[in-house]
């Protein structure tokens, strides 16, 4: 078993920290320290045992990474785009040539809030304690985006069973309108962690949409806690394509503060191997009248594992809360496996909340009924598993990035092998 | 075209398919007519491959043993199958899977596969002479489909694919006076001297538009009787009971 335990002399490494910052920084890493990586014994870890995870596939976790030379990446050519390249983590290059710059401030990150907030999440603590890199953006009111902006996160080829700590922040103000594509590159070709801490504000009316993916698949552990604050009338809407790592646990928490505040997030995968993804989101509504609507669509293949785990909590004051949820899952193999975890914590009395969950093999009739058209069973399933993710691509609506992602996605399935 | 003789058909033990024996030439119609439980769809199933049955005797479809071809290479190879309850697909768009099948079936018979803008001439025509509303076209395969609707679409297949061999189970049942129409317009006009048909139905209906060739009652797994029309219209009059 790894003993990954963190020398307090390793903040002094990241950086000259000030006695408010170390004292946080020092707290956080003991912290961690004391608990280490989580294990199934912790319900939120029960499904994705991370300490053994980890055990089984790392011999060392450096946190010392030397930086690589600006590297070339081959941009998106299908559609203008803004764009912010991070590398490893950190931010290198930016470029919005289709907005006014005076509304936008992107700089690299650094965290001024130090909360005493106690974390349950080791991997907060972690965060907490050792990120020195990521990217703060922050758009000013009354302004809407004219293109989208691409993050390009590259992952370079001398990462080496390296853990990367990043911290990002978000902020849209006041009636703007942003939207993300999230786009990961590789070129690594070792294990490595990444620990991603996220902060997303929406002010007042602010609209933000998010589609992420992987372009290639790679060894890298992710985990990334996201804390999304959203005031009234604003507006988030998600389309998560999270396979493509090793191992990938994705904790999102939205908080809708404000009154007719509303989230959507959808997402769809393919996992094949062992690749091992948790999908764990937790919507707080703490205000009435707030939306939130969420779907999860999972294809399991070979030995691979995937969760879900979701919470609604509505707060008493929350009335005429909408609220749904909906997990579907494929499994085409019997060593496969899908967990589910819905749950449902409700004070106010006048809501509409619903949850579903299913997950089962491909039906048998569906595939005699493609063959005997002259699709060959491989095809057949093929067919199938794209017509059963593809009703979360169809939920966007610009049809040049739908057809950027319905590439991909096809590109992720084609891997898909015999079974 | 296809042989069958002494076939006998098993599910799960128990004993469908009794010793059943047909010959169907190029360019004929068989009717093959029967009470439910007669096993009817059992031998539609088994001629298009569907697992899960233990089947004995000899199926010969163009002098092949039929049963030595898989499913996929039996619709290449010319047979098609209307489904009695066609299955709904969810996420596949009807247009684009009509190609996927239609391009596997030209490729493996060696002919060039179509490009998007020949096939939509193509379905839209056909469609067309089935009196389907083209928007269908781009909707889910089946799913949602009035049950009018999954049958002419079974039928609309039919025209694109063009096979030999044509099977349809219960393509009747369910449909309407006009759809019936339709879907035996659509039959008639895809009737020649090399295409065969055998048309498993419960009701005469179909066949008075049809014009079966041959009319075979299937009564307990066997055929119990063969003849022209004319079987077809004794039995509208006498009922299944009156045939043993």
């Amino acid at each position: 078993m790894l003993n990954f335990k963190i020398n307090s002399n390793e903040i002094d490494n990241i950086g000259n920290f000030n006695a408010k910052e170390k004292e946080f920084r020092l707290k956080n890493l003991d912290s961690f320290n004391k608990n280490g990586f989580p294990n199934k014994k912790s319900e939120d870890w029960k499904f994705s045992d991370l300490r053994e995870i980890v055990s089984k596939n790392f011999k060392k976790l450096d946190l010392k990474l030397v930086k690589t030379k600006v590297q070339k990446i081959n941009f998106i050519k299908e559609f203008d785009h803004n764009y912010i390249i991070v590398t490893n983590g950190e931010l290198t290059s930016s470029n919005f040539k289709f907005e006014e710059k005076n509304k936008i401030k992107v700089q690299s990150y650094s965290n001024n809030s130090f909360t005493n907030k106690q974390e349950e999440n080791p991997l907060i603590n972690l965060n907490h304690a050792l990120s020195d890199k990521g990217y703060f953006l922050e758009i000013k009111e009354n302004y809407k985006f004219k293109k989208v902006l691409v993050i390009y996160n590259l992952y370079t080829s001398n990462l080496n069973e390296n853990i990367l700590n990043c911290k990002n922040k978000i902020k849209i103000g006041k009636n703007s309108e942003l939207h993300i594509l999230e786009y990961a590159i590789n070129h690594s070709k070792k294990n490595f962690f990444n620990n991603i801490y996220e902060n997303v504000i929406l002010e007042e009316s602010a609209i933000y949409k998010n589609i992420s993916i992987y372009n290639e698949k790679s060894f890298g552990y992710f985990h990334k806690y996201s804390s999304n604050k959203l005031d009234k009338k604003s507006s988030s809407t998600f389309f998560i394509f999270p396979s493509g790592l090793k191992f990938n646990k994705l904790d999102l928490e939205f908080d809708l503060n404000g009154e007719n505040s509303e989230c959507n997030l959808q997402a769809a995968s393919y996992l094949n191997y062992d690749d091992h993804q948790e999908i764990k989101t937790r919507i707080n509504h703490f205000a009435p009248n707030c939306k939130s609507f969420q779907k999860v669509k999972n294809v399991l293949n070979s030995e691979s594992k995937g969760v879900y785990q979701g919470k609604i909590f509505v707060k008493d004051n929350a009335q005429k809360t909408d609220a749904y949820q909906l997990s579907k899952a494929i499994l085409l193999n019997d060593s496969s496996e899908f967990n589910s975890k819905p749950e449902l914590e409700i004070y106010a009395d006048d809501v509409k909340c619903s949850h579903g969950s299913s997950s089962g093999n491909i039906e048998e009739d569906s595939i005699f009924y493609l063959m005997s058209r002259g699709l060959s069973r491989q095809e057949s399933i093929k067919l199938l598993i794209n017509g059963f993710l593809s009703e979360i691509t169809d939920e966007i609506k610009s049809n040049s990035i739908k057809n950027f992602i319905v590439n991909k996605l096809e590109d992720q399935l084609h891997e898909h092998k015999k079974h | 075209m296809l042989v069958i003789k002494n076939l006998k058909a098993s599910v799960d033990g128990k004993d469908i398919l009794k010793g059943l024996n047909i010959s169907i030439k190029p360019g004929e119609l068989h009717a093959i007519m029967g009470p439910n439980g007669s096993g009817k769809s059992t031998l539609a199933n088994v001629l298009s491959g569907k697992v899960g049955y233990k089947i004995s005797g000899e199926l010969k479809y163009e002098g092949k043993n039929l049963q030595e071809i898989p499913i996929d290479e039996r619709a290449q190879k010319g047979i098609f199958l209307a489904f009695q309850y066609p299955t709904e697909i969810p996420g596949v768009n009807t247009s684009n899977f009509l190609r996927t099948s239609l391009n596997k079936v030209r490729k493996a018979q060696g002919k060039q596969e179509l490009d998007a803008l020949s096939f939509i001439r193509i379905i839209k025509e056909k469609s067309n002479e089935l009196g389907m509303d083209e928007k269908m076209l781009s909707r889910q395969l089946n799913v949602g489909f009035s049950g009018g609707e999954k049958k002419k679409n079974e039928i609309l297949q039919m025209k694109i694919l063009e096979p030999n061999l044509i099977i349809l189970d219960e393509t009747d049942s369910g449909l309407d006076i006009d759809a019936l129409k339709i879907v035996a317009e659509g039959v008639n006009s895809s009737r020649t001297d090399k295409k065969s048909f055998l048309v498993i139905t419960h009701y005469q209906r179909l066949l008075n538009f049809i014009n079966p060739d041959f009319v075979h009652i299937l009564s307990d797994g066997k055929i119990v009787k063969s003849g022209s029309m004319k079987l077809a219209e004794d039995l509208e009059k006498t009922g299944y009971k009156g045939i043993k």
